[in-house]
């Protein structure tokens, strides 16, 4: 097969390059999750089987047995993505506009904590906010503890679940941040200062709109893997500090009850979306694609 | 700075300004150092515990250096197995994304077709979907598989083919960033000169978007080693470095858990730091 | 000796053995998911396999620094079968959802022999739905040796799939440096000092057992009223912020590094525990704690000779004394703790793993129709993982 075949299909040149990729795709994206979609409307059980029953109950069932976990999750997916931007956007900017030839280099160094293994970066975690780590002993010495922690610890409470989520999605924040103020045309921000602008107003009315494509790339990056999470909160947090996916993982894995997990796969999903076209509206979609 | 923005340019800044603009120039380095030392905190614990000479079943406190975890650093039953089963996966699953993609992102950025928005929309929600609902759906798919005759085991295929779905996403956004910016004129310059479609497809496209390639083979090959949520859902027996991470931490920490942690990062900053290095000698030459 | 399988080796075998099944497995999956009846399964022959594919929980075996285990070198050396121990069974939920698939498509799990704990539903479950093989008894003239209080489980009355690998009591362990003595379940569930460094454990049976005992009702005996009591004891705790956390296995790390005080926790666990932290100690709660026992099961398609003849080799006295000597947990051999006594005699003498009948009398086991019952289980799930 030359290139002459190409030519002479070439309305089908597309197709061919696209059908590979995009096959796989439908067949083990799309598809699975026609099959979860089956699966959430079955009822049943490991002992006795499943079977399809358009059984909508699993949704109502869903939302009223563990509204407070999907709560909770959006909840502390939007904390913990809040705290990312705001600690993020200083060194995006640091390294855009002052990183000179050094930029890469300190790409380099946000990037490469995370390349330790997810789990293992998390574990380290539980080692520093031990209850007799340093962490914990300097708060309480700052008389902080009440505030951030419970009874004296803080590994097992909220706080340690959203710390642990800022900051393995960090980079998720950083990048597409410093890659939209990278692109920044630094002329704008002058001629904004000839026309007496102060720094401050220049950042405001130039640079920070400028760099909205990489906020809301950002925000979008993590929030929506972290509002799926469930590492974080099985392994810094308590039964009190569950999030959807722990539940999810829970029927799953444990109970082995498919059609209610399949449900809350979907509800979780359903609620996503929502939430990006609002956020998409509300920013404006070309902000979106930049 | 131009001369003309020169003279239009305030004449005497206020003192509030100078000063803050002073405040702004070092506080933000200052404050970014910070950053970066936070960062780095779990990895430097990571690191320096692997060299703990734990008492017993955990290493949570310090309590001696020693050299034996790294010398030992497959004493423990199970994970050699498993770091050789992720790096198996990895790169068979990036070498497969990457291609895919490639044709993918070949596809998206030169021709017009029909379908453009939904081809677009089909390669986006992977991104945008929760890894847990990517595993659930993906598992729930393996067991349905028997009742259509085709009984899939749980093991590496399933493994294998969850990791090329995830990675194709980012094969295909970050070939698609380089063909974007791409240059046809020297396409069309190899053709004038001679050189049929194929030639010019391997001798001025494919170098060009090489370096896109690498990078996509190097983001596919990251992800698919660090993967852990879709991996559990559909590993069936099969155990892949994570998931022997989150068994040990249940019953067990063993150094050598960070000792292959430390190994990963210590590859991969040095592959980065290589690339960065040949970056700036390739700009330096112009 | 080294327990590696390639990958290829093991997809290979697995295949081997699935094919045999997969045909009759894929009719018996069209049909519901019950067990298939046209499975062949290795009853009759006498030949022993190659391999024995041993699945277990972690620091179960005897071992060794290195990561030997004597007690299957010797089994090795003795028949001729490579053992190829796994210890991939962190929690009986989980381990059950790795191999139902499987099992429901009547493929081999990959494994000759399992071990489940029986104050969960799974052995039971398994029985049930077919998915155990009968053991070979002809292969297993040790199985004299089952101590007498082991004979007859309920859910398996003449031991026709499974046999005892360890027993354990669940019980309160507490860090002597940071507390007084926690002995019983109200000082664990109500002493304010405690508050936010108590932990529980996910185990259904394992927790409610205890509250119920605490409570003054008969773990052996549930009904909707004691489980709803219990239920709710153990809710005020969380809510009061009196429970850190329930725990799997991962107790002992927390205990070990200080964020417990004190929780609920496994005998044998302290034993070893206290090689990470000293000053960790244990004891049966006052009101009584729970006793419960891990079995090795055949997993349908497993090679029933093979495993029958090594379950066979674990019930001689010797080697049952060799492997408690590192298990620490409760033997189930009769003619174990003599065989220790010259080699060993503070482990033979301890009344952790040779229990005296005062502590049997004061360990219950749960009621096996509450760990069952669907209801119970989900309103346990709630409560723990919610």
């Amino acid at each position: 097969m030359g290139l002459g075949f190409l030519h002479r299909h070439r309305g089908s040149t597309p197709y061919l390059l696209l059908a590979p990729g995009m096959l796989f795709l439908v067949v083990f994206f799309l598809v699975p999750l026609g099959f979860l979609a089956y699966q959430s409307l079955e009822s049943g059980s490991i002992d006795f089987g499943y079977a399809f029953t358009w059984a909508w109950d699993n949704y109502s069932s869903a939302i009223s047995g563990y509204g407070t976990q999907f709560k909770r999750s959006f909840v502390y997916a939007g904390i913990a993505t809040a705290i990312a931007l705001l600690v993020s956007y200083p060194v995006a900017y640091w390294i855009a506009f002052r990183g000179g030839r050094w930029k890469n280099l300190l790409l380099l160094c946000i990037v490469a904590p995370f390349f330790v293994t997810y789990l293992i970066r998390t574990l380290a975690w539980q080692t520093i906010l031990s209850d007799n780590g340093l962490v914990v002993r300097t708060l309480g010495s700052l008389h902080l503890l009440g505030v951030l922690g419970q009874d004296g610890h803080i590994l097992a409470t909220g706080t340690a679940v959203v710390a642990g989520i800022t900051y393995n999605f960090l980079p998720f924040m950083a990048l597409p941040l410093y890659v939209s103020l990278e692109q920044i045309d630094h002329t704008l921000i002058e001629a904004a200062e000839d026309l007496y602008a102060s720094k401050l107003t220049a950042f405001f009315r130039v640079t920070f709109p400028l760099s909205l494509p990489g906020v809301v790339a950002g925000t979008l990056l993590t929030f929506i893997p972290a509002a799926g999470d469930f590492i974080n909160a099985q392994l810094l947090g308590s039964t009190t500090n569950h999030m959807i996916g722990n539940v999810i993982n829970s029927k799953y894995n444990e109970l082995i009850d498919y059609p209610a997990a399949a449900a809350m796969s979907f509800i979780l999903m359903a609620i996503i979306l929502a939430l990006v076209l609002i956020y998409a509206r509300a920013v404006g979609s070309e902000k979106l694609t930049g | 700075m131009t001369s003309i923005a020169a003279e239009g340019r305030r004449t005497r800044p206020n003192a509030l300004s100078r000063a803050w603009a002073f405040v702004l120039r070092h506080v933000l380095t200052v404050y970014s150092l910070l950053f970066f030392l936070y960062l780095m905190l779990p990895i430097a614990v990571v690191i320096v515990f692997s060299f703990n000479h734990p008492a017993g079943r955990f290493n949570y406190t310090w309590r001696g250096f020693t050299w034996d975890n790294w010398l030992n650093w497959n004493a423990v039953p199970g994970i050699q197995s498993a770091i050789t089963l992720s790096l198996e996966i990895a790169l068979f699953a990036s070498i497969v994304a990457t291609a895919l993609g490639t044709l993918i992102a070949l596809a998206l950025v030169r021709y017009g077709f029909r379908g453009r928005g939904t081809t677009n929309l089909i390669i986006f929600l992977p991104l945008s979907t929760p890894e847990i609902v990517l595993g659930a759906s993906l598992a729930t798919l393996f067991l349905h598989s028997a009742s259509y005759g085709l009984s899939i085991p749980f093991g590496f295929w399933t493994i294998l083919i969850a990791h090329i779905m995830f990675c194709i996403s980012f094969a295909v956004v970050t070939v698609k960033a380089r063909l974007i910016g791409f240059d046809r004129h020297l396409e069309e310059a190899a053709m004038d000169l001679g050189a049929n479609e194929w030639t010019t497809f391997v001798k001025v496209t494919l170098p060009l978007i090489a370096p896109a390639i690498l990078a996509a083979l190097l983001l596919c090959f990251a992800i698919s080693v660090d993967d852990f949520v879709v991996t559990y859902f559909n590993a069936g027996n099969q155990v892949t470095f994570p998931i022997f991470v989150w068994g040990a931490a249940r019953v067990a920490t063993p150094p050598q858990i960070n000792v292959i942690g430390t190994a990963i990062f210590g590859i991969a900053v040095t592959l980065m730091l290589v690339n960065v290095f040949l970056q700036n000698r390739r700009a330096k030459q112009g | 000796m080294t327990d590696q399988i390639t990958r290829r080796v093991f997809l290979r075998r697995a295949a081997a053995s699935g094919s045999i099944l997969t045909v009759p497995g894929l009719l018996a999956a069209c049909g519901g998911g019950k067990s298939s009846p046209g499975a062949t399964s290795d009853t009759t022959s006498h030949q022993l396999a190659k391999t024995l594919h041993f699945s277990n929980w972690t620091l179960y075996i005897d071992n060794v620094k290195g990561g030997g285990h004597p007690s299957l070198e010797q089994f090795q050396k003795k028949y001729g079968v490579h053992v190829d121990y796994r210890e991939d069974i962190n929690d009986n939920p989980t381990f059950f959802s790795k191999i139902e698939p499987d099992l429901e498509r009547g493929q081999s799990t990959g494994r000759d022999i399992i071990v489940m704990t029986d104050n969960s539903r799974y052995p039971a479950l398994l029985v049930q739905k077919g998915w155990v093989e009968k053991l070979d008894k002809s292969a297993i003239p040790n199985i004299k040796n089952l101590v007498p209080q082991q004979r007859n489980p309920s859910w398996d009355p003449n031991r026709e799939h499974s046999l005892p690998w360890q027993s354990g009591f669940t019980g309160i362990g507490w860090n002597e440096k940071l507390t007084d003595p926690v002995t019983s379940m109200g000082d664990l569930l109500g002493n304010k000092k405690l508050k936010g460094k108590v932990g529980l454990l996910t185990e259904f049976a394992d927790t409610l057992a205890l509250v119920m005992a605490y409570n003054g009702d008969d773990p052996s005996h549930v009904t909707d009223q004691t489980f709803n009591k219990a239920m709710n004891t153990i809710q005020k705790a969380v809510d009061s912020g009196q429970i850190r956390q329930f725990y799997g296995n991962d107790y002992a790390s927390a205990l070990s590094s200080g964020d417990l005080v004190a929780t609920m926790a496994w005998s044998g666990d302290i034993v070893q525990l206290q090689a990470d932290n000293s000053h960790l100690k244990w004891q049966l709660p006052v009101d009584g704690g729970d006793i419960w026992t891990d079995n090795m099961l055949i997993p349908k398609g497993g090679n029933v000779y093979t495993a029958s003849v090594y379950m066979n080799f674990v019930y001689e006295p010797k080697i049952a004394a060799e492997i408690e000597d590192y298990v620490n947990y409760v033997c189930p051999v009769l003619g174990a703790k003599e065989a220790l006594v010259k080699k060993d005699p503070a482990i033979a003498n301890n009344p952790l793993i040779f229990p005296t009948k005062q502590m049997l009398d004061n360990a219950h086991v749960m009621d096996p129709t509450a760990v069952n019952n669907e209801k119970y289980q989900t309103a346990w799930q709630n409560l723990t993982s919610a």
